[in-house]
């Protein structure tokens, strides 16, 4: 009896203990999370106290940091290491677990932390070459001394700060999820530039224009997604600014030049290498819309130059951007990092000032590949059978055996999708092709930051752009000598009008890339006469450009809208800029109603529809989060596409997407009697009006069925439901069901998870002055004050003024506390 | 009663040297070994001096800057109010250290006079 009592109280205690000290999918290990001496009661406020001083053994020389009221630091050192040692180590001091977190992933490395959940994004991301072209750009990084010696002063910082981790300070994430922060690596900060490139450069239609060619036609594709947008659009540079260089000739189809090739051999070094967040299945585009300007001295109240940029990616909490000032003799900037890489990002120092937007370019193409056989071993090119090689990709699995998976590499790049395997969840993936991807090619994009961080001049700024290839981005400038510029700047390939819309035939050398377009020929403008330079992710010129860069940017209504507003501006004040930033205007909505209400009659209509009617009608298009109108316009818009398009899109077209709305605008405005709008499933012929009337009809019978009788229910913030996630998705770690102004097509660009990631503007003087604000705050510590104490502001359109000092000596009532940093005596 | 503020407070030592949570249940379970008279007494030790000691502990964090944190650890598990994090903590640590106390006098009882 004894022994049986003994044996079942310890089995049950054994039991106990067992449950509480592992976690069960994805709950958490209960005794571990809750001990107050070491899991989440420890993840307080205290740590946001700043310590006094710091021993960091790795530091030449002491290191000041001033931290202002809103937790941002500035940092002074006497020299460049110094400087980046203590920016990695005090970026790890708030963002640890979120640049680790998202190394990982870009890795295919989240099955290591989440188990089988992570595999398929894990195997994805492999499959894309992540980690290969990390691998090749670190390679790369390695090579130039200046570049090294940052990136890995950044990696011993952050090091140094993991190494002073007891388990108690981990990140409240990793008790949670129940894992350990690993070294930091140069190699690491190489994989987040890769995985900002695949955020911004991978989408991609080449697949479903590849099968919408075969159904409908070059011609009608060519009418449908036009090289050259109608009118309406106006593209980055303005019209009739002359090029001043002398157009390279460009290669024909076939010539012999050698290709511009991602690697000469195949043969990449063998042997490589709810919780889990990632890019959504299929890449969203990133056309929801970054903007920058830059606006002359001669247009502002000051007489000063003034710059904006709100950069607009996924939204999540922590924020993608840590806000932060290096000095170091030689530099002294100021802005947004991104964390898991050195130097400011976006900002400005005492001289100059820069901002980004995505580019759009097309710098991935998919190349059909004919194997010999099921082996994969051989491919069909130019007339031979050449060998691939495979890259074994090692994917460990927590709690599991490891999955070994095969990529199969050819000359091209890698091939996603092997036919016969299960589709991947991207759907833009085609089967059986090889990846040529700009991304893959070595590069040294960090340099372009180092630089921009020092410049003094324009001829600074061009330096820093030099070093630049992937992902392309418009760069804004502005500086205080009273020069405003951009320059859509990237490594491009030279080629035809058209290359790369299609899959290309991967077995015959005339489809590759032949060269680059000369750097100093991308499309640029440094003081236009019209006083100011500006992009919204558009095309970047019009037809006068000489070289072919790409088809599918982004649709008019920001580009066109932010000009329109520009050159009507006078005595421009930098809260002008910000109310700019804050434009909630749907030009879409304008254009395209100012037309469709005469078309939209009464006939019948339900006491909702007349409502609905009435709403449209009184609405001045803007998006405003207490307004119905915008939500009755935007379900409107989408059945008006639907009942347009989706008659010429049947069958295996079901991927192919609907034309941009300039082309729908233009048809609205300039050609209402066009053939689409006929529904061609049906005996009698349709016309606009007839389709304006049954999507009215249908928006308003679905978001009455999903919202109820008019009221709140109905209201854009309320219909939106747009929020800020975590970034691991651990519920209640975001902030959710936020009413938000704007949407995809206004200045304001912004939508459930994406939205303005940094709103900055900057007014270049003696004195720079400048203001930001980030949907979050300075901590990733979801139990600081400091992790989303910007989104209240920052839904309100408020900007807070940017500390910007001179010397870690300057007092002011914005500096809080002083941290000082020495290496071991 | 002197037994169970022993077993607190050694706990406490232990927790504080260390990061893991599992002395709570070692503690007790030593006791419970080594000089519990019955298993109730044993079981109870561990309720009462792991449970006090969480109790204690989290109510002093909760007050002391880890409200915020606090609210949103009961979000991801859907409790209620925040406060509840506070009880539900020392149950944990209370059932845990029972169990194990209880175990450890069953171990006893298997080496006492027949």
């Amino acid at each position: 009896m004894k022994w049986i009592r003994a044996i079942v109280s310890l089995l049950i205690a054994a039991a106990a203990f067992w449950g509480l000290d592992n976690r069960h999918g994805m709950v958490p290990p209960a005794g571990k999370l809750v001990n107050p001496f070491a899991g989440f009661w420890q993840n307080g406020t205290r740590a946001d106290k700043p310590p006094g001083e710091l021993i960091l053994p790795g530091l030449r020389d002491r290191v000041r940091v001033v931290w202002d009221a809103r937790h941002v630091p500035h940092i002074f050192a006497a020299n460049d290491h110094d400087l980046y040692f203590a920016q990695g180590y005090i970026t790890a001091r708030d963002r640890l677990w979120q640049m680790d977190f998202q190394a990982r992933y870009a890795a295919g490395r989240l099955a290591e932390i989440i188990g089988r959940a992570g595999l398929e994004s894990d195997r994805f991301n492999r499959r894309f070459g992540l980690g290969w072209a990390a691998e090749r750009a670190a390679e790369a990084i390695s090579r130039d001394p200046q570049a090294r010696d940052t990136v890995e002063a950044y990696a011993d910082g952050v090091n140094a700060y993991i190494g002073s981790l007891r388990r108690r300070d981990y990140p409240v994430e990793y008790k949670i999820l129940d894992y350990s922060p690993e070294p930091w690596t140069l190699f690491n900060s190489g994989l987040l530039l890769k995985y900002m490139s695949y955020d911004l450069t991978s989408y991609n239609d080449d697949r479903w224009m590849t099968v919408a060619r075969k159904a409908l036609g070059e011609a009608v594709l060519d009418e449908l997604f036009p090289f050259e947008p109608p009118p309406i659009a106006d593209p980055i540079i303005p019209p009739g600014t002359p090029w001043d260089f002398k157009p390279v000739p460009l290669p024909k189809r076939g010539e012999t030049a050698a290709p511009a090739r991602a690697h000469d051999s195949a043969s990449p070094t063998a042997s490589f290498c709810p919780l889990a967040d990632g890019p959504a299945p299929v890449p969203e585009r990133p056309e929801i819309g970054s903007n920058n300007w830059a606006v002359s001295g001669t247009r502002t109240r000051s007489g000063r130059p003034i710059l904006a940029n709100d950069p607009h990616l996924r939204l999540t909490l922590p924020s993608i951007w840590y806000e932060i000032q290096l000095s170091a003799p030689g530099t002294n900037a100021a802005g947004v990092s991104l964390p898991g890489t050195p130097l400011v990002i976006i900002g400005h120092n005492d001289r100059i000032a820069w901002g980004f937007t995505n580019a759009g370019d097309d710098v991935l193409d998919w190349y059909a590949i004919k194997f010999k056989d099921e082996s994969h071993g051989e491919y069909f090119y130019n007339g031979e059978w050449r060998k691939s090689s495979v890259r074994s990709e090692v994917i460990k699995v927590r709690g599991q055996k490891d999955v070994i998976d095969r990529v199969v590499y050819t000359h091209h790049g890698p091939v996603v999708w092997l036919e016969g395997e299960p589709e991947p969840s991207n759907k833009s993936v085609p089967a059986g092709a090889a990846l040529r991807w700009e991304a893959h090619d070595p590069s040294n994009e960090f340099m372009t930051f180092y630089h921009l961080n020092r410049a003094r001049n324009y001829e600074g700024y061009l330096e820093a752009l030099a070093s630049w290839d992937c992902p392309a981005q418009n760069f804004a400038y502005a500086d205080v000598d009273g020069t405003i510029a951009i320059w859509h700047n990237g490594k491009y390939p030279l080629r035809q009008k058209g290359d790369g819309r299609y899959i290309l035939d991967g077995s015959n050398s005339a489809d590759e890339w032949r060269g680059w377009v000369p750097r100093e020929h991308n499309p640029h403008v440094k003081n236009p006469p019209r006083g100011f330079v500006s992009s919204a992710n558009q095309k970047p010129t019009d037809a006068s450009y000489p070289y072919y860069l790409g088809w599918d940017y982004a649709s008019f209504e920001r580009g066109t809208r932010i000009n329109q507003m520009l050159a009507a501006m006078k005595d421009i004040t930098p809260e002008d800029m910000l109310r700019m930033q804050n434009d909630n205007l749907s030009l879409r909505a304008r254009m395209a109603m100012s037309r469709l209400l005469r078309d939209i009659v009464d006939r019948d209509f339900t006491a909702t529809e007349k409502w609905a009617l009435e709403e449209l009608k009184a609405w001045n298009c803007e998006n405003l989060a207490g307004l119905a109108a915008p939500t009755i316009f935007s379900r409107f818009w989408s059945d008006f596409n639907e009942k347009t398009w989706n008659d010429e899109k049947k069958g295996d077209l079901w991927g192919m997407r609907w034309p941009r709305s300039e082309v729908v605008i233009d048809l609205i405005l300039n050609h209402p009697d066009s053939e689409f709008f006929d529904d061609r499933t049906t005996p009698q012929k349709e016309t606009m009006a007839d389709i304006a009337n049954a999507a009215f009809h249908s928006a308003v019978k679905q978001l009455q069925a999903e919202c109820g009788p008019p009221g709140r229910s109905w209201t854009w913030g309320e219909w939106r439901r747009a929020g800020i996630g975590h970034l691991g998705r651990i519920p209640g770690f975001g902030r959710e069901r936020l009413a938000m102004n704007g949407g995809g097509n206004a200045v304001n660009a912004s939508g459930p998870g994406f939205g303005p990631s940094w709103r900055m503007v900057v007014e270049l003087g003696p004195e720079v002055q400048a203001w930001g604000i980030l949907p979050g705050g300075p901590s990733g510590n979801p139990g600081s004050p400091y992790y989303d104490s910007g989104v209240d502001d920052w839904l309100a359109g408020r900007a807070h003024p940017l500390l910007f000092l001179k010397s870690a000596e300057e007092a002011g009532p914005d500096v809080v506390a002083k941290t000082s940093l020495r290496g071991a005596k | 009663m002197i037994a169970v503020l022993v077993c607190l407070l050694a706990m406490l030592v232990f927790q504080l040297l260390t990061p893991f949570w599992w002395w709570i249940m070692i503690v007790p379970f030593a006791y419970g070994v080594a000089a519990a008279h019955t298993g109730g007494g044993a079981f109870f030790n561990g309720f009462l001096s792991a449970g006090l000691l969480w109790l204690g502990s989290s109510l002093c964090f909760f007050l002391t800057g880890s409200g915020i944190i606090t609210a949103r650890v009961v979000k991801m598990f859907g409790l209620g109010g925040s406060w509840l994090m506070i009880p539900a903590t020392a149950l944990v640590a209370a059932i845990a250290a029972a169990v194990s106390g209880y175990a450890g006098y069953a171990v006893r009882a298997l080496v006492k006079r027949k």
